[in-house]
């Protein structure tokens, strides 16, 4: 009678034993780039057209996500040209700066001081994997202090991931 | 007492909806792989690799393929689309055609977003995304 409660047991035993389920994931090497804000301009003087939050404009801000470090390059332009706007009769002047708002890791904190600006472009390299947000304050200005005739403004900031 | 500890926990969690909100609201461009490699052709002298391109923007509906010299000169390619039309959310992969003559001088592939004139409400932003051929 023993005997046969023992193999009764060892075969309930058998029944739950529990089966490993093998989850897979793959992360690839890759580098998103997420417009967070778009930004907007603001009209604090009538010649004057700023991102600037002290200007009653909203920063652009941008987000890299990168999962490989030192593996991609961030590069922004700031824009030198409206992509629409009414007709204007004077040389409009543009300034742009580009700059980092936010990091997901500490070793990221040297981004700032390692960037390299030419023309209206911003470079930094990213040598850290994860996240990074980039603002940029972009202003345009009328020639003579001319006012902005009234209308739609609009221009492209450019945001580029580069493999290196 | 209660009354305002209410209110302050209405209003942090208004804030966190907003948060959540503006963060599912995020527009994102994405091409993969890094490091694309190629490989023969059906075609002999052409070598071919398979990309992938994913589109989580939804002010974008148009990407331009190009492919570029380590100088940024445009190199010869081959797609089925120059201009890819998707939609949001939408995951397009897509074979690039290079001869293989032209292939030693190539170095980056890259999608850039196209924006629509009259979609650009006072500041706009164009991605572009390089992979590297190594």
């Amino acid at each position: 009678m023993k005997n046969v409660l023992t193999v009764v047991a060892a075969t309930l035993a058998l029944n739950v034993m529990a089966t490993d389920v093998p989850v897979q994931g793959n992360v690839q090497m890759r580098c998103l780039i997420t417009t967070d804000i778009p930004g907007v301009y603001g009209n604090p003087t009538p010649h004057t057209l700023s991102t600037a939050v002290a200007s009653g404009g909203v920063l652009p801000v941008v987000r890299y996500d990168i999962t490989l470090a030192d593996s991609y390059k961030a590069k922004i332009t700031t824009p030198t040209s409206f992509s629409s706007s009414p007709a204007l009769i004077d040389t409009v002047t543009w300034t742009g700066s580009t700059a980092v708002a936010q990091t997901s890791d500490a070793g990221m904190s040297g981004y700032e001081a390692a960037k390299v600006t030419y023309d209206a472009t911003t470079e930094y390299d990213l040598t850290v994997a994860g996240s990074t947000w980039f603002s940029a304050t972009l202003s345009a200005t009328n020639g003579y202090d001319k006012a902005f005739p009234g209308g739609v403004y609009s221009a492209v900031l450019v945001a580029e991931c580069i493999a290196k | 007492m209660k009354g305002v500890k209410c209110v302050a926990i209405m209003n942090a969690t208004l804030f966190a909806l907003a948060g959540i909100i503006l963060v599912m609201d995020a527009k994102a461009h994405e091409m993969t792989p890094t490091y694309p490699k190629f490989e023969s052709s059906f075609v002999s002298g052409v070598m071919k690799t398979k990309m992938r391109l994913f589109n989580r923007r939804n002010d974008v509906k148009y990407y331009e393929i190009g492919v570029f010299d380590s100088e940024w000169k445009p190199v010869p390619f081959v797609t089925s689309y120059k201009l890819l039309q998707m939609d949001y959310l939408e995951t397009v992969s897509f074979d690039l055609y290079i001869n293989t003559k032209d292939l030693s001088n190539s170095t980056y592939i890259c999608s850039k977003s196209k924006l629509i004139k009259s979609d650009v409400i006072s500041t706009g932003i164009a991605s572009r995304i390089c992979s590297k051929i190594k």
